[in-house]
């Protein structure tokens, strides 16, 4: 039992799920669901589909080279069974999982760092260009000046109180 | 090779089918179209050819009947005397002269009739001549009707003659009738010949086929033989006769001990007597059959049958010539032993041991049937206990495929832990180089203040864009100035933008609110505002439109150059406002008039 690849998504393929077309040279085709099939039939690139696996990395936006990604490969030579492999093969297994779920948030995150920048750079522009349409350009001037006032008044008083 | 010709003589045709076949494919192999206005030699020339052609196929036709149907002289003398016996030779001979002489004289026919022809003037003579032509040529084979039919019946008996080799090794069975040599036949090959209590069961010769010695045996099986002379014998027992004479082969000749079949002992011998001078020069075998009370099995009288003919032949090749030439040309080879080392023929352990097993036939091991049947209800099928594991007590674990959506297949490799450490540290260099620390950089309280302003912002924007499509505008749009704003509702907005709205009784807008044409009142002389220079005409409280709203010279200045900057794009599209379509030149020349060169071709 194995858990295939969707041809055109990239998603798994559970046994007992989704469709196999087989073209006239031999090649066989998995499918998870009918939308990839629906799209392989209209003679849809999944490399330019957007929402597929292979768009995203062909475009760059997952990662695709790397050292944990190595771990999973298909082999063509079957290995007997041996518990001590197998055990060692399900605890690294476990682990390389972590490593490859940490590095590919990484790279993802480091992918959306430039757009918080420009964020920012787009709040500042904008409060500077239309703080108009929330606050008054002199809202809290008249209260300002009361205050210089007071506190003129105030140097004054203490001025005089100093000379005196 | 006789035997094959008798398969494939042609069907012989009866005389008006004959004459139906030839004439119809006159008329659809020669042209059909002639008119009178045709030169006269186009027209000869069509009706010689109708009678020529005609003449061909009849000549073609009958010819194949004489070259297919075997000439009594040419065959094997026991076929031919086999047809004569059936047939009559001298009917048949007479037959086949009488198709010559048809053919000849058709042949005549049509020449006569060309040569005639070439003397026809119009299209009505040769037309008439060829229709005698073909006329004579039709009675001349319908006078073939009789003999026509009897070569058709007799080509059809002869096709289904048993294919009786003369040359070949051949038993023959004769005797009395009903004595019992169709049922040894029937017993000895795979013929299958009709067996019944009466006499003449069989009425023809029949062949079978039989295997001794590697070699191929002829059985021939006769019709009984019946004691009277010669002269006397009907065609049946002729068959017989005619076999005995001409096959060279062991006789068998069948008696009857029982006397079953209706004749004494006695009888038969006498037959047997009589019919002694065809037995010359061949084996002959005794048979007394249908003796149960002796036990003589007919196996072995076969047997010496086909030993004694076999010999007979041998020998009599023997005695001839070429016997010498073929014995000059034998010579058996042994090859001389060159050193006293023994070589005897090699071979191989496995061939050995498979013949000693063969012989000895020991079951190998314990099959699993074997096992099934030991253990009854309890047996589980365990295809497990046979795998080739380096440790034994691994068979029986249940082996996981899958695990959270990947093949543990995909990751079984010799040197996964090899490479899960060099993993491992490269993660930890990672980790300490600092490339997993969150980097969310606490922003300054002026950061935060600007994103929540600028949130507001937003906010305000899209509530704007609501309200300008609520609006229902279907008139001219009417400048902001012309619709009338309410005081307080100014002095809601106001507050909402942060300003001090309270005590502003002596405002601007407010005592402009006064003055408003709602409320007539007497207006009171005051010098609120000092004239300007303007005409008299002109009410001295309302100031231009050009000055309204603007504190000071640069205000005013800079409100000029906006008015232009805006007034720009009309001009410079020549257009008077807004509403102005109007198009100064529909066609201009320089986009329609001249080639398209290279350049674009979506558009002109």
């Amino acid at each position: 039992m194995r858990i295939e690849k969707c041809y055109f998504c990239s998603g798994p393929v559970y046994p007992g799920h989704g469709v196999m077309f087989v073209r006239n040279d031999c090649k066989m085709f998995r499918f998870c669901r009918s939308k990839c099939k629906k799209n392989f039939t209209k003679k849809r690139n999944p490399r330019k589909t957007r929402w597929t696996k292979a768009f995203r990395k062909s475009a760059g936006k997952e990662l695709t080279v790397d050292n944990s990604l190595e771990f999973e490969k298909r082999r063509n030579i079957p290995v007997k069974y041996n518990r001590g492999i197998w055990d060692k093969t399900v605890e690294a297994m476990k682990r390389v999982e972590e490593i490859k779920q940490k590095r590919q948030a990484r790279f993802i995150m480091n992918r959306l760092k430039k757009g918080k920048q420009l964020e920012k750079e787009e709040a500042i522009n904008e409060v500077k260009k239309n703080i108009h349409l929330i606050k008054a350009p002199h809202a809290g001037k008249a209260k300002q000046m009361e205050d210089k006032m007071v506190q003129k008044l105030q140097e004054d008083v203490e001025m005089e109180d100093d000379d005196i | 090779m006789a035997l094959y010709n008798f398969k494939k003589i042609m069907v012989v045709p009866t005389a008006k089918e004959f004459i139906d076949i030839t004439l119809s494919k006159t008329q659809r192999k020669t042209p059909t179209v002639v008119h009178k206005h045709y030169q006269i030699h186009r027209i000869r020339h069509f009706y010689m050819r109708k009678v020529k052609f005609t003449q061909q196929n009849y000549h073609d036709r009958l010819t194949q009947i004489l070259t297919d149907f075997p000439k009594l002289d040419d065959i094997h003398p026991f076929y031919a005397d086999l047809m004569n016996v059936l047939y009559d030779k001298d009917h048949y001979k007479l037959a086949l002269g009488q198709i010559n002489i048809a053919r000849n004289l058709i042949d005549n026919v049509a020449k006569d009739y060309v040569r005639l022809m070439k003397y026809g003037d119009s299209l009505y003579r040769c037309k008439q001549l060829k229709r005698a032509a073909l006329g004579r040529m039709c009675t001349i084979l319908k006078r073939q009707k009789s003999s026509l039919e009897y070569l058709e019946q007799v080509r059809q008996h002869l096709s289904r003659l048993p294919s009786i080799d003369p040359n070949t090794r051949t038993l023959l069975l004769c005797g009395y009738p009903n004595v019992g040599k169709s049922s040894f036949i029937n017993k000895v090959t795979r013929a299958d010949v009709d067996v019944q209590p009466y006499a003449f069961t069989t009425k023809s010769l029949f062949v079978g086929h039989m295997d001794y010695r590697y070699l191929r045996w002829q059985v021939v099986d006769t019709p009984g033989i019946l004691d009277h002379p010669l002269e006397e014998r009907n065609t049946i027992e002729m068959q017989a006769i005619t076999a005995l004479a001409h096959l060279r082969s062991a006789i068998l000749y069948v008696t009857d001990v029982s006397e079953q079949c209706g004749h004494t002992l006695q009888e038969q011998l006498e037959l047997f007597n009589n019919i002694r001078p065809l037995f010359t020069n061949k084996p002959l075998i005794i048979v007394a059959n249908k003796c149960d009370v002796k036990k003589i099995s007919e196996l072995s009288e076969e047997n010496q049958a086909c030993d004694q003919l076999l010999a007979h032949r041998v020998n009599t090749k023997i005695k001839g010539k070429k016997v010498h030439d073929v014995l000059n040309r034998l010579h058996l080879a042994m090859p001389a032993k060159r050193d006293e080392k023994e070589r005897p023929p090699f071979i191989p352990e496995g061939a050995l041991n498979r013949r000693k097993a063969m012989e000895v036939d020991a079951p190998k091991r314990k099959l699993e049937r074997d096992l099934e049947m030991e253990l009854g209800d309890d047996y589980v099928l365990d295809l497990q206990k046979y795998w080739d594991l380096m440790n034994e007590d691994e068979k029986q674990d249940t082996i996981p495929e899958v695990w959270e959506g990947h093949n543990i297949a995909d990751y079984i490799d010799p040197d996964i832990m090899r490479k899960l450490e060099a993993l491992e540290k490269e993660e930890e260099l990672k980790e300490r180089a600092g490339e997993y620390e969150s980097d969310e950089e606490s922003e300054d309280e002026e950061m935060q203040e600007i994103r929540t302003l600028a949130k507001q912002i937003k906010e305000k924007k899209q509530l704007m864009v609501l309200e300008s499509k609520e609006k229902d505008v279907h008139g001219p749009r009417m400048p902001r100035t012309a619709t009338k704003v309410e005081k307080k509702q100014l002095e809601k907005e106001m507050s909402n933008l942060g300003l001090d709205m309270s005590d502003k009784s002596n405002s601007h807008y407010a005592q402009q609110g006064q003055r408003s044409r709602s409320i007539t009142r007497k207006r009171k002389r005051e010098a609120s505002a000092p004239p300007t220079s303007k005409t008299r005409s002109q009410s001295a409280s309302r100031p231009p439109r050009d000055q309204s709203g603007l504190r000071d010279g640069k205000m005013v200045k800079k409100t000029k150059k906006m008015m232009k900057n805006s007034q720009r794009d009309m001009n410079r599209q020549a257009r008077r406002g807004e509403s102005d379509r109007h198009v100064f030149d529909l066609k201009p020349k320089h986009l329609l008039a001249g080639k398209r060169k290279s350049g674009t071709k979506d558009r002109r």
